[in-house]
This record gives C-alpha cells, sequence and structure tokens, in this order.
C-alpha cells in the first residue's frame, strides 16, 4: 500500500466513552467488546439507565465478569441474531437523548448500526470500537452479495464465486467495504492471498 | 453574482410591523424551483447606497410563478427593512439572487420539530409544504409576541391543522422546551428560527438532553451591525477602504468596486470567508460560521457582518 493514502470512506473507530450529556445509555457487544463495555464501567458507572447487549465468543466471554459490573439492564444472549431481535424491541421504547455505544468486529458493528438506522439514528450519533479481528464484510459490486468475515486480500464471494479485490472504500449504507473482480480482464490470473485483515 | 430582475407583483401589510410581498420575474418567465428553507438576497438602492439583505421564500416550492418573502420592519435598521416597508409598492422593480438553501430539512428525519419566534416562522413556511407533501410526522411551535404579531397564524392552521401549537407572550403562553424535547421518538430533529435567545435555548436545551448535534437546525441571519468605522488594506487589489460606521465591510468593498463572493449576507454560510493577512488590533467577529477557535485565531474573518477595532487590517483581496 502506498504509504500516507489513505480513503475518506473508511470509518475510523475509537474508544468507548460515555457521553456525559445522555439521557440513557445502550452499549451493544460481542466477544472481545466486552472488555471495551468494562473499560467503560471503568470510567464511571453513569447516573442515567442503561441497558447492556452482549453475546459472547467461546474464545472471549466476558459474561462472568460482566454481571458483576453491569448494575441493571444485562442481557446476555446466545447469537448475534438475538442480540439484533433484542435491539429491535429496545430501541421501541427508547427517546432521543439515548447514545448507542457498539464494540465487536466491523461485521457485528455495522449490523448493529443498521437496525438503529432503522430508528433513525445515524451514523454521527453511535460511538464504534473495533476489537477482536480486523474482519471485514465485503460487498460484491458485481452480484451484490456480501461476504462477511474476510481475512485477506482477496476473498472469494460468497454469492456468485467471483474472486475479489478487497478495498478500503466503504459504504456506511450497506456497511460492507467494497469487492471488485480482481480477474476480469485475465481470467484465473490471481496474484498471491494473503491474510492482511486477521 | 447573476441576478434576477423581479418586479413587486402584490404587497399585504400582515401584522403592524410585518409586510408580505410577492415577486415576479420582470420577463414574466418562471422562477426556478427551490426547495424549503430556502432564501434569496435582495439587492436594493437606498438613497444611492446598495442594501442587500436575506428573506426566506415562503411560498409553496412547486409554485415557480412567483416568489414571496416577508419581512418586519426593523426598528434598529440600517435602513434595508424600512425601505422594503416604505418605498416597495406595487410595480416597483428589484433585484434578487438565485435561492440558496442552508437550512434544509433532514431526509433521514423520522419526526421533524419545527419552532419559530415571530419572523422566524418564514423558512418554515415553505419547508411545512415539503412536509406535508412528504407526508411527514412533523409539529410546529409558533411563539411570537400577542395574537396581532402571530403573522400567518390563520394560514397556518389551515396548513398544519392540529400539528400546530402557538404561544402568545401577551396571554402568558409559554413553550417549555425542556419539556417538548424531553420525550420525543429516537430520529427526531429539531429545527429552530427566530431571535438569538430562543435559538440558544433550543440549542442548549437539545445538547444538554443528549441530542446529538447533526439533530439540531438553527437559522438566523444577522444584520450587519451599526459599529465604529475604520480602514481596510486590500492586498490583492491593492487599494485602502474606509469602511463607514453605518456600512459592513462587505458592502464597503463593493462600493470600491472589488468584486468579492458572497451567498447570505448574513453571517451563516460562509461563503464570504476572507483571510486577514494582518492586523494590529481586535478583529470583533459577529458570525455564526466560523469556530471559536477560527475566530480567537485571528486568520479569517466574515466581512458580511464581522467589523475590526484596528489601525491596521490587510485582507487577502
Amino acid at each position: 500500500m502506498e504509504r500516507g493514502y489513505w480513503i475518506r470512506s473508511k470509518p475510523v473507530y475509537t474508544s468507548l466513552l460515555w457521553h456525559e450529556k445522555a439521557t440513557s445509555h445502550l452499549v451493544v457487544a460481542q466477544g472481545q467488546g466486552g472488555m471495551a463495555v468494562l473499560k467503560l464501567f471503568q470510567l464511571m458507572h453513569p447516573k442515567q439507565a442503561i441497558t447492556v447487549l452482549y453475546t459472547p465468543y467461546a474464545e472471549a466471554d466476558y459474561s462472568k465478569t460482566l454481571v458483576k459490573v453491569v448494575p441493571e439492564g444485562l442481557h446476555i444472549l446466545e447469537t448475534e441474531q438475538e442480540v439484533l431481535a433484542k435491539l429491535e424491541i429496545v430501541l421501541q421504547g427508547m427517546c432521543m437523548g439515548m447514545r448507542l455505544y457498539i464494540a465487536g468486529s466491523e461485521d457485528f458493528m455495522w449490523s448493529v448500526a443498521k437496525v438503529a438506522n432503522k430508528f433513525g439514528i445515524e451514523d454521527a450519533g453511535m460511538m464504534k470500537e473495533l476489537t477482536g479481528t480486523l474482519a471485514r464484510p465485503i460487498y460484491c459490486v458485481h452480484c451484490k452479495a456480501t461476504t462477511h468475515g474476510v481475512t485477506t486480500n482477496i476473498g472469494e464471494c460468497s454469492g456468485c464465486g467471483r474472486m475479489l479485490f478487497v478495498r478500503d472504500h466503504f459504504s456506511r449504507k450497506l456497511g460492507a467495504y467494497m469487492g471488485l473482480m480482481i480477474d476480469a480482464e485475465s481470467p484465473g490470473e490471481l496474484p498471491e492471498i494473503e491474510e492482511i485483515y486477521p | 453574482m447573476s441576478m434576477i430582475d423581479i418586479k413587486v407583483a402584490a404587497v399585504e401589510q400582515v401584522t403592524p410591523l410585518v409586510k408580505h410581498f410577492t415577486f415576479v420575474k420582470r420577463d414574466g418567465s418562471p422562477f426556478p424551483a427551490f426547495s424549503g428553507g430556502s432564501h434569496v438576497v435582495v439587492s436594493m438602492n437606498v438613497g444611492g447606497r446598495v442594501h442587500r439583505n436575506p428573506y426566506s421564500l415562503m411560498g409553496s416550492p412547486a409554485d415557480t410563478g412567483a416568489y414571496h418573502i416577508s419581512v418586519r420592519k426593523q426598528e434598529q435598521s440600517r435602513g434595508g427593512s424600512v425601505f422594503m416597508h416604505e418605498n416597495v409598492e406595487v410595480g416597483t422593480s428589484l433585484q434578487i439572487t438565485y435561492p440558496v438553501n442552508l437550512f434544509s430539512l433532514a431526509k433521514k428525519a423520522h419526526k421533524h420539530i419545527l419552532i419559530a419566534g415571530g419572523i422566524g416562522i418564514t423558512p418554515f413556511m415553505s419547508q411545512l409544504i415539503d412536509l406535508n407533501r412528504l407526508n411527514a410526522n412533523f409539529e410546529l411551535h409558533y411563539a411570537f409576541r400577542s395574537p396581532e404579531h402571530g403573522a400567518f397564524a390563520d394560514q397556518l392552521k389551515a396548513i398544519c391543522s392540529s400539528k400546530l401549537h402557538c404561544y402568545a407572550d401577551s396571554k402568558g403562553e409559554r413553550l417549555d422546551l425542556l419539556a417538548l424535547l424531553s420525550k420525543q421518538p429516537l430520529g427526531t430533529h429539531v429545527y429552530v428560527c427566530g431571535p438569538n435567545p430562543m435559538v440558544v435555548a433550543v440549542i442548549e436545551t437539545a445538547r444538554n438532553l443528549g441530542w446529538p448535534e447533526n439533530h439540531i437546525h438553527s437559522e438566523q441571519f444577522l444584520s450587519p451591525g451599526i459599529g465604529e468605522p475604520f480602514k481596510i488594506q486590500l492586498a490583492k487589489s491593492n487599494i485602502e477602504v474606509h469602511v463607514p460606521a453605518e456600512m459592513s465591510m462587505l458592502e464597503a468593498i463593493e462600493a470600491a468596486g472589488v468584486e468579492a463572493d458572497y451567498l447570505c449576507r448574513g453571517g451563516v454560510c460562509g461563503r464570504c470567508e476572507v483571510n486577514v493577512l494582518e492586523s494590529d488590533g481586535a478583529l470583533l467577529h459577529h458570525d455564526h460560521f466560523l469556530t471559536d477557535a477560527e475566530k480567537a485565531a485571528g486568520k479569517k474573518i466574515m466581512p458580511c457582518v464581522s467589523r475590526a477595532r484596528c489601525d491596521r487590517l490587510v485582507l487577502d483581496l
């Protein structure tokens, strides 16, 4: 990669910090993101209402500590799908002033963001911390399928099987990086496939 | 800047202080379409001096046959609003700019709360038509001094029915901002246009309730204040310009024959921003565009509303 080169659409993630003016807090995390939630509670136990949705991974399970640390509103869920379903229900009862914090992989964070978007929460209204993996969701610009958890510079599209070059160009609406067919001009000629998003 | 030649087709006294003007194009052709919340800058010749004031377009964005503006007569005016009230009548020719929108509706909002104070109702008049057309969820909260000063209240009632909430100060009716903004559903955007204390109160209340900045919208055109006269040097043009007490820097620069960029002329849009090359005194920033840090740095100034108190001020013009 050319040094100094970056694409503005590439999301910038930060460390989660409580928003001091929020009237309630909703924290959604997955696997290693549990550590980001623990860091939040190390900073402060906020006065306002708190809801935490967490789904552990076998290799990253902070459930036991979260149960001890989170004072109220903690929901431990088995799968990402259950988190998203619970999120839909929780958001229905919330008002302006609620702040949303998300921690996990990009796949997870942008799935949460899509649900939040449906409720009128815009990108600028969510805080995101990337944890656990750099694996990317990839949107195939040819067949429009999204392939999750891509860890290599070139990945196979789960929809059409094309080999896709993984770009830095990111779509917030789709929640994925753009993937372009790498061997369109010379079929079968592929550069070396390397893991660069472990 | 290219202008549109118009003539006044109708004038109506709406309240003791507000007049409504209907403009048509001099050549009879239709106006450009615009979006709710847009404004135009009206150019008027007041005793040999050109005044340019921004006014919100308040007609239906779908009606390109005529433009509508309303002007409140300002007691502390430099003459623009008084000229509109006393010298402009049916048949008067004026020039206006093409419409610009610095106060547009947020397309992704799930609900819109519009808050107007007095003449601040005007940008909402066109937005309401867009909101009704889009079948959007909205509320309009309109505060005014007394019922006789509640311009267009009847017309608004017809457009908004139960979504309109009026507050007449004379009757002791008050808009409780904290109560209004405390229990709004997710995805709500708030818009305010009115006198400065009201705009500040809405912004501060929403912020203190945790609303994200991009859900809070405001528009407040400033008129260039009257101040002390001062002198400026224009580096590129290599001339010195005297800025009289009752003239803005931008007007003085224009009067000196130097072409300067502008859009709103009310300290909002940022188009007239000029680099300050040198100054030996205080820049008196009055705009809503530059950040506090930029104002403190003193490297930029908005000549449409800001002034200076110094012996030497060199601008990159």
